[in-house]
């Protein structure tokens, strides 16, 4: 640990605080069969946090107040799902507690891997290789009109891997846009070409499997990306540049609703009260869930949308609101925009940090909107799943892996890994 | 609903909030460790001239006449893009991006330089002094 002994223990106090409030009404409101149910889900929220605290004092870091929140929001959403239906520590809770810890584990892996930027920078060229390799895996492996690779019990979704190293990639070249080329009168930056080729590849991909839901991600981080791009270094916007890019999104828009497949027609114009029981099933099950549960929620286990299919995933912020109410369920959501609103309080020292931390927050703010949006029934539904708190191996393992970034944005190191000379400023080197 | 149930819905939610709150404060008290750190890599260093002091806040620093500079000089002897300043291991170098007039350390024309504390940086007409970053409290 650096620094903050006083804010560190502070921290630790007040998150398992957060926890033992909600154990507690869980214990007193909660409906459950067995009382050694709740102490087993407390004895593993209390245990993992405590485990991760002293985990994160091995990390010299200059910032810890991502760690919090994540492992904050981590173990809400193991109580919320131990909940759903009835409080009981079974099987799907245990399944999701695990791969709450996986989550930690890769948020300490993104930690560690992108707190170099110049190191990640020269590594750029195994970002494109690896989203070539994730994109050929889901056209041989996962076949036309699916997206999802099985591998015996476990089932992958390789798009959500295509994410963080589609942030890297949009990172990595915003650093080249002084290296311009005039080709055909015009000056062009390689970096941008490729970023743009791949997008476009991307979005083709998804189109092809059927993953539309994760399209509005993508868009959404190349955009962050493009608007940072074209404001290059300093967040000066070009006005005639904005509208041409508005208008372009604009275009690009309305071509993929007019041309979208029939099964997106039908969300699209779908009318969710005069359809209850087809398209319309989950979004009216969820909306009359919400209303069921009001500010304060009808308790811990007595929820209904656990007969719902996807109550864990696509609809959770119902699920939520339902058990725990509104206020709690919006209140979690103002958690994970606090965590990925914190490098606007100690803003990233570098380009390449400050466009990642975008891109992880443009990321992770598309998938919590068309969650909850889409399950109020204001847009069609997705299924694209709340980062940390829908159950989900591959979702979970990299949003933890994407605030591993937001940490390493916070904590970086800016030191050259050729370079070991650490006496500052006497010597002069120059190169005529 | 019952009004136990209220009150510990209630409570659990304050306790939230509080947690929130603290990791807000806590978010706040880490941006002074985060500054002094970043003012240890950067070894406490400034650019100024005879009117402005520009500080050093990023690893690379863009310099010239283009109004998306980080540091803008509004002189046409300077170009669009004309140097970028970068850091590392604490040692500020500094790289001319192909410019009209060139860079000069000291009088002496440089395409890459590794900077001393009070070099003389000329970029076309306009001079900049890189220098140790001076305490507002000692007068």
């Amino acid at each position: 640990m650096s620094g903050n002994t006083g804010s560190y223990i502070a921290s630790c106090l007040f998150v398992l605080l957060a926890h033992v409030g909600m154990l507690i009404n869980v214990f007193i409101n909660g409906d459950y069969n067995s009382a050694s149910q709740v102490f087993l889900l407390a004895g593993c929220v209390v245990a993992l946090d405590i485990g991760y605290f002293v985990a994160m004092l091995f990390f010299k870091q200059s910032s810890y107040t991502i760690d919090f929140l994540l492992i904050l929001i981590l173990n809400m959403s193991t109580i919320f799902q131990a909940c759903f239906g009835k409080v009981e520590f079974d099987k799907d809770t245990i399944k999701h507690f695990v791969t709450c810890i996986v989550a930690l584990v890769a948020c300490r892996c993104g930690y560690l891997l992108c707190r170099n930027h110049k190191w990640l920078q020269q590594q750029r060229k195994y970002f494109y290789i690896g989203i070539g390799i994730l994109m050929i895996l889901i056209l041989t492996l996962t076949g036309s009109r699916a997206m999802w690779i099985s591998i015996g019990s476990f089932s992958l979704q390789p798009s959500e891997f295509i994410k963080p190293l589609f942030i890297l990639a949009c990172a990595t070249s915003i650093t080249e846009q002084q290296n311009r080329h005039k080709v055909l009168g015009f000056y062009v930056v390689y970096e941008n070409l490729a970023l743009l080729g791949l997008t476009a590849a991307i979005c083709l991909l998804q189109w092809w499997c059927r993953d539309l839901g994760s399209l509005p991600t993508f868009m959404g981080i190349f955009v962050c990306g493009f608007l940072l791009r074209i404001c290059y270094p300093k967040a000066k916007f070009s006005k005639k540049k904005l509208i041409a890019a508005a208008s372009a999104l604009l275009a690009v828009a309305f071509v993929g609703f007019k041309f979208a497949p029939a099964y997106v027609q039908d969300r699209l114009h779908a009318d969710i009260w005069n359809d209850i029981n087809g398209n319309g099933y989950q979004q009216s099950q969820a909306l009359i869930g919400i209303a069921n549960g009001g500010w304060f929620g009808k308790g811990p286990g007595h929820g209904d949308l656990c007969n719902v299919f996807a109550h864990e995933n696509d609809i959770v912020f119902a699920t939520i609101s339902e058990e725990w109410g509104l206020m709690f369920a919006l209140m979690t959501i103002f958690a994970i925009l606090i965590l990925i609103s914190i490098p606007l309080i100690t803003p990233p020292r570098s380009y390449y940090h400050a466009t990642m931390a975008a891109g992880v927050g443009a990321a992770f703010t598309v998938q919590m909107a068309l969650n909850i949006f889409g399950s109020c029934n204001l847009i069609p539904f997705t299924g694209v799943t709340i980062p940390f708190i829908s159950s989900g191996g591959s979702s979970m393992m990299i949003s933890g892996f994407m605030a591993g970034m937001l940490v390493a944005c916070q904590s970086p190191t800016m030191k050259m890994p050729a370079q070991h000379t650490h006496s500052p400023i006497h010597k002069r080197r120059q190169t005529a | 609903m019952s009004s136990l149930n209220l009150i510990l819905c209630a409570v659990a939610a304050a306790a939230l909030d509080i947690c929130i709150l603290v990791l807000l404060y806590s978010a706040y008290h880490e941006r002074s460790t985060s500054n002094k750190r970043w003012n240890r890599i950067t070894s406490f260093m400034e650019l100024a001239d005879n009117v402005n002091v520009y500080p050093l806040g990023c690893d690379e620093i863009l310099i010239g006449r283009h109004a998306s500079a980080d540091i803008r000089l509004p002189d046409m002897s300077v170009s669009r893009y004309h140097a970028i300043l970068s850091v590392s291991n604490g040692i500020w170098t500094i790289t001319d991006m192909g410019s009209t007039s060139g860079i000069l350390i000291n009088g002496t024309p440089v395409r890459q330089a590794q900077l001393i504390p009070n070099d003389i940086i000329s970029l076309g007409n306009r001079r900049l002094i890189f220098r140790q970053r001076r305490d507002i409290n000692v007068r």
